[in-house]
């Protein structure tokens, strides 16, 4: 067989597995610009994937203050699903308030169970599941499948699902922030955002598991 | 010349009872006028007239004709929503029209140019098929011509010469006085053909002024303007069961059916919904079950209503069965929506609403929506309404409040620790509660509010930030002499 001939074949099978398996096919990274030059640098939210925060609530609270921020910059909309209840709208820019959907949750499982709506939904480009406020023993029994149900979801939907929890937990997060700084009260005088660049702010990224036919299709490429 | 049409429908009590039962057609089924013990057969379908069934009959005499016979009651509910449905569809094809009887309606086609008539009134008889009505049209010089043509169609009749028309009617066929008609039969006169050879001033003379009204019907001479009707404001379907259902399969489907006709219709009127209101009546007529759905994004597509009604039945719990179901749907014009550039939309509205269901089914309505702040200095007051996605303005900028933009955000405790905390030179000293307890090392405050005075919902507090020996940072409030720890701006070290 001549190799043009070849090369057109291959092209043709390919093309053939990307219909017949559209969820295999690798799209392109698209990443949600957060505004916050920490993050960006590092390529900002990955969309369609979990990001994991993991930090104390203190710095859990700063990151909720920049995702508001970018959220009024960017004019879209977000949920806000804060298992709780401590969210303080009183210490919060309400600029962004009309464009964000808040879930007070009273137990860790009923946020997870408003997540997956939300993921299933697939209206909006930003969750924001905050963790940060329930105890590690509940944290410790949501079963590992829950995450990677919604790695799946949010891969679907092309949603950005930030889990804000107090220590590693979520498997399947992309992404994982961590940031560490503690404060005096001295701090309570200085502006926010002095204190966010004072963040120590760190961005591990992870691979993704390849789908067998997305090897397949990447092998023959 | 000015031409009308007429929408006449046959067999009007049988196809009310009947509507959205297509099937039923085929089968042996009668309508009584009154009590099934006492009434009298009015109407009745093909297979049953097959089996010797005639209006006129009382129950028993049916039965005995047609043993498989099925009986139904007039329903003037459905009744009046077909004549709503027929006046309806006639403003589909012109904006003059008028509800001339319960069975028919007349249009005004003054402003209709149409080439071919006979092709235009077929167009009106499928759009009548397309709502599930059985449909005949007639078209004449004249509304009551109209009228008569459309009785005799088969769907449709163009009458081009009246005066051919009208000469095979029998007198008896048009409204007139009776004791007019028994004179002109005794005349020998039966036809309209043969009066409108009479001349129509000695008939004045002999008759009187109705004669000569009926003269000029009969040679198709007379005008009138026609009682025009209004454009419905709602769109109603109604199902009477035939006997209380135990499960919400028979309602889905009858409410699939009902979306199907409704967004037909609401298509042809050039409207999408804006509000479905449902109504299930309950069995020995108690009480009935009620809720308004507003739609967020307003549509015609039957698919994503019955999404809605399908989502809020799952969850329905009734104490008594349905005897029948009514959806009604408030339009409104369609609109189009030009975003901003940069400006992003949900993806779809309507499956955002029924998500906002669930989420208030899971959390409870108060814990779902956007914040919206109250007009007050006192903390934590707040609540969280139905957001509208779809129509949020950029609110004007306003210069932030400094509190928001100064420290660590608040993580707020719900409800608030109550804590001893002894002072030491009016400052806090020390803080015992389950959640925050050790010395104070510094304390910044006091910030001190107050409001409603003028009123019963009087309130005043006293807030002091402190940070622990431990690193951590709360926030203390004192309310009527009882201290609580509100909130944590910072955990402390182990």
């Amino acid at each position: 067989m001549p190799a043009a001939a070849k090369i057109i074949s291959l092209a043709a099978f390919r093309e053939t597995l990307r219909e017949r398996f559209p969820e295999a096919v690798r799209a392109p990274e698209r990443f949600w610009k957060t505004g916050w030059a920490a993050l960006d640098a590092a390529g900002g939210l990955k969309q369609g994937a979990i990001t994991e925060l993991c930090s104390a609530p203190a710095q859990g609270g700063l990151f909720l203050d920049r995702m508001l921020a970018a959220i009024s910059r960017t004019r879209s909309f977000a949920a806000l699903v804060d298992c709780g209840g401590t969210f303080d709208p009183g210490s919060q820019e309400p600029t962004a308030f009309p464009r964000l959907l808040a879930i007070l949750c009273a137990t860790a499982q009923q946020g997870l169970q408003t997540t997956d709506l939300l993921l299933r939904d697939g209206n909006l480009p930003l969750i924001l599941l905050d963790l940060q406020a329930s105890s590690l023993r509940s944290l410790g029994r949501i079963p590992a499948n829950t995450w990677h149900r919604f790695q799946r979801l949010a891969e679907k939907s092309g949603a950005v699902l930030v889990v804000l929890t107090p220590q590693p937990l979520v498997e399947a997060a992309r992404v994982r922030i961590t940031m560490d700084r503690r404060w005096t009260l001295e701090a309570m005088r200085r502006r926010r955002s002095e204190l966010i660049d004072e963040l120590n702010v760190q961005v591990h990224r992870r691979g993704r598991t390849a789908h067998p036919f997305t090897e397949l299709c990447n092998h023959i490429a | 010349m000015s031409w009308f049409a007429a929408i006449w429908l046959p067999q009007f009590p049988l196809q009310a009872a009947l509507r959205l039962r297509a099937e039923a057609w085929g089968e042996p089924m009668a309508v009584l006028d009154g009590t099934k013990e006492k009434g009298r057969v009015v109407e009745r379908t093909d297979a049953a007239a097959r089996c010797g069934v005639w209006p006129g009959m009382v129950p028993s005499q049916a039965i005995a004709r047609c043993p498989a016979l099925r009986l139904l009651p007039r329903c003037p509910a459905q009744e009046q929503q077909l004549t709503a449905l027929l006046v309806e569809t006639g403003f589909a094809f012109s904006s003059f029209v008028e509800a001339t009887s319960a069975e028919s309606c007349v249009l005004d086609l003054r402003p209709v140019k149409a080439g071919d008539w006979a092709h235009w009134a077929h167009g009106l008889v499928e759009r009548c098929t397309a709502v599930e009505l059985r449909a005949q049209v007639g078209l004449a010089p004249n509304p009551d011509l109209a009228r008569l043509a459309a009785q005799r169609a088969d769907p449709v009749l163009v009458v081009q010469h009246p005066g051919a028309f009208l000469a095979d009617l029998v007198i008896a066929e048009i409204d007139a006085p009776a004791e007019l008609i028994a004179i002109l039969r005794d005349w020998g006169i039966s036809h309209l053909g043969q009066l409108a050879r009479l001349p129509r001033h000695e008939l004045v003379e002999r008759l009187g002024p109705a004669a000569g009204e009926l003269w000029e019907r009969a040679t198709g001479r007379a005008r009138r303007e026609l009682r025009l009707a209004r454009v419905p404001e709602t769109f109603v379907e109604t199902y009477e069961f035939e006997a209380p259902i135990e499960t919400t399969e028979p309602l889905l489907f009858v409410l699939r059916r009902q979306l199907d006709q409704l967004t037909t219709r609401l298509r042809g009127a050039y409207r999408v919904a804006a509000q479905m209101t449902l109504t299930i009546p309950l069995d020995l007529r108690t009480g009935f079950h009620e809720r308004v759905f507003s739609i967020p994004s307003p549509t015609a597509d039957a698919e994503v209503l019955f999404r809605i009604l399908n989502t809020h039945l799952e969850s329905l719990r009734l104490d008594q069965q349905p005897i029948a179901v009514r959806l009604q749907i408030d339009p409104v014009v369609g609109e189009a929506c030009q975003h901003q550039l940069f400006e992003s939309a949900l993806r779809d509205p309507n499956r955002f609403g029924e998500t906002l269901g669930r989420l208030a089914a899971l959390v409870g309505t108060e814990n779902v929506g956007v914040v919206q702040l109250e007009d007050t200095h006192r903390a934590d007051r707040f609540r969280l309404v139905s957001p509208e996605f779809g129509k949020t303005e950029e609110p004007a900028r306003e210069e932030a409040e400094e509190h928001r933009t100064l420290g660590l955000p608040l993580r707020r405790f719900r409800p608030p620790f109550t804590a001893q905390v002894p002072l030491q030179h009016q400052v806090p000293a020390q803080v015992f509660s389950e959640k925050a307890y050790g010395e104070i090392i510094e304390a910044a405050g006091p910030y001190r509010s107050s409001g409603h005075w003028w009123d019963h919902g009087k309130w005043a507090s006293e807030e002091w930030d402190v940070e622990l020996s431990d690193g951590a940072l709360y926030r203390l409030a004192k309310h009527d002499q009882t201290w609580f720890v509100e909130g944590c701006y910072q955990e402390g070290q182990p």
